[in-house]
């Protein structure tokens, strides 16, 4: 019981770092960004590369593949969302195609096999019969730090209530003085920088492997629909609905169900509630 | 020199054209209004000079062309705007709108929220109240206050009274005038209300189906047999 207590919040910590940097490009441009997921596998190789590979510090690691995520946010914003005019259909097929060339690419510099990461933080952590790993434990609490940051740079900052506005209201904002195709540039790169980061995390929980994509992007798209259009507290009040699902059913009933809870509870928010469960335009 | 001169502008959506050839001027310190019916171009007009539409001839502030500019940089050079249905928004507090208007005169934020509090001291009691619960009257004043926060030297008022009582419109309709002549804010609004548009304005322009019809003080257009008939029913 403590188990799936200590396990649920953990990866549900996880989960919501995964969803928020999705939710926040759906709230501002109201486009699904299914390239989301491809973030998260740049920012775990570019980690690797960096850590493993040149051998070099852990820092730098992290550094590295947030700077990959905001460039290839910004080149994502500039080359697909610009030109497309944020037509959502087009930037859907767009990105889709997108992440099937990054795994591509992928698979060309550092071949198809999986790749184990070392853990960012070693040693296990023995609580009332449960097990957590110092990495795991890192990652839930450096999520919880990211979302609080967020939440308050969205509400305490000009620039983070803009982006707000933005994804209240396009025409409030241009007349406050906003420049809306600033703000989604820079939502697009921020965007970048949290998926890095989650991948990092992501590929120490599981593993590096050029399809590490697909899973991450399905539970921030669930994370979405269920939540509606996403705000911070609805972003973290569904990743644990997700997580704790999750934990749920892979301990109590078989492992091999992971992931398709999720995918049930998609279809199933989509036919009950289309405008999911906290339906409210905020941040 | 005029503070606004607009001089043969017209609009366009697409191939369809909503404003033909229009032309006046806004002195400094002066409040204008445009009054037309439903359709006639008044919201395109103001959208025209906040760089929203598709437009041909000129909008200048001071003598500087505004067209082509985004409407951001309108804000800064000056226009504060507060557009039909308000454009609030809906999930955030009332400070928070009124914090976002202050996105480009910064320094200014301070002066600005106290001021506006001072105009409509309702704002300040709900604060906190998120803006998609309060009430048509309570919005429109949030929208001027958030227009006002831009630090502006032209006020665009588009229809203000649209859907509010009686009372709350001579309430905005003091605050107008008290922007005005308190603080020598220049004002363009934009009415279906005529004795509303009549009793603030010192000049007067009748738009019809995107062509400027007849110009004047409120005096000289309540004495034209034409608009009276047309607009007043007698
Ligand atoms: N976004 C738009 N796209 C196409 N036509 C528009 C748009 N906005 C307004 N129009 C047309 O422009 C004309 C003037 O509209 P508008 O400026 O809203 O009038 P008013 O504000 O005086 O009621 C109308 O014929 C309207 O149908
Ligand atoms: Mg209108």
């Amino acid at each position: 019981m403590s188990q799936i207590l200590i396990q649920g919040l953990l990866l549900s910590g996880l989960y919501a770092l995964i969803a928020i940097g999705f939710t926040l490009i759906f709230s501002v441009g109201r486009v699904l960004n299914l390239a989301y997921g491809a973030y998260l596998m740049l920012g775990g190789y570019a980690y690797f590369w960096v850590v493993q590979t040149m051998h070099m510090p852990k820092l730098l690691g992290i550094l590295v593949a947030i700077g990959v995520g905001v460039l290839a946010g910004l080149l994502k914003h500039r080359l697909i969302v610009k030109p497309l005019k944020s037509d959502p259909v087009a930037v859907e097929i767009a990105t889709l195609i997108l992440a099937v060339v990054i795994q591509a690419g992928v698979v060309l510099v550092f071949n198809d096999s999986a790749k184990i990461m070392h853990p960012i933080v070693n040693g296990v952590w023995r609580v009332g019969g449960a097990t957590v790993t110092y990495n795991i434990l890192t990652a839930t609490i450096a999520s919880w730090v990211i979302l609080i940051g967020l939440y308050y740079f969205v509400r305490k900052t000009h620039v983070g209530r803009a982006i707000s506005a933005v994804s209240m209201d396009v025409k409030g904002a241009a007349i406050s003085g906003i420049n809306p195709d600033r703000i989604n540039m820079i939502t697009w790169g921020l965007s970048g920088a949290l998926g890095a980061i989650a991948g990092v995390f992501f590929a120490s929980y599981t593993q590096l492997s050029p399809s590490m994509w697909v899973a991450p992007l399905i539970i921030a798209v669930a994370v979405v629909i269920v939540g509606g259009i996403g705000s911070i507290i609805g972003t973290l009040i569904v990743a644990h609905i997700i997580g704790f699902m999750e934990i749920i059913s892979t301990t109590l009933v078989a492992a091999e169900l992971r992931g398709v809870f999720t995918m049930l509870l998609i279809i199933v928010v989509l036919v009950m509630m289309p405008k999911g469960l906290f339906g409210r335009g905020e941040l | 020199m005029a503070l606004l001169e607009i001089d043969n502008l017209s609009a366009f959506y697409g191939r369809a054209q909503s404003l033909h050839n229009v032309s006046f001027n806004v002195g400094k310190g002066e409040i204008v209004a445009v009054i037309g019916t439903n359709g006639a171009g008044k919201s395109t007009l103001m959208d025209s000079i906040m760089g929203m539409v598709k437009n041909t001839g000129a909008i200048r502030l001071e003598g500087q062309d505004l067209i082509g500019f985004d409407s951001s940089e309108i804000v800064k050079r000056g226009v504060g705007y507060a557009p039909e249905r308000a454009h609030l928004f809906p999930f955030m507090t009332v400070e928070d709108n009124l914090l976002v208007g202050g996105y480009t005169a910064r320094d200014d934020i301070g002066r600005n929220l106290a001021h506006v509090h001072e105009l409509f001291p309702v704002l300040k009691q709900r604060a906190t109240q998120e803006t998609a619960t309060q009430s048509g009257g309570e919005r429109q004043m949030v929208s001027v206050g958030r227009a006002l926060m831009t630090s502006p030297r032209l006020l665009l008022v588009d229809e203000p009274t649209i859907g509010l009582s009686p009372k709350v419109c001579s309430e905005i309709a003091a605050t107008l005038k008290r922007l005005n002549e308190e603080d020598g804010l220049t004002i363009l609004i934009t009415e279906q209300n005529i004795n509303f548009a009549m009793s603030l304005a010192t000049r007067v322009h009748v738009l019809e189906t995107g062509h400027l019809r007849i110009s004047g003080t409120p005096q000289e257009l309540a004495a034209d047999d034409a608009l009276n008939k047309a607009y007043f029913g007698g």
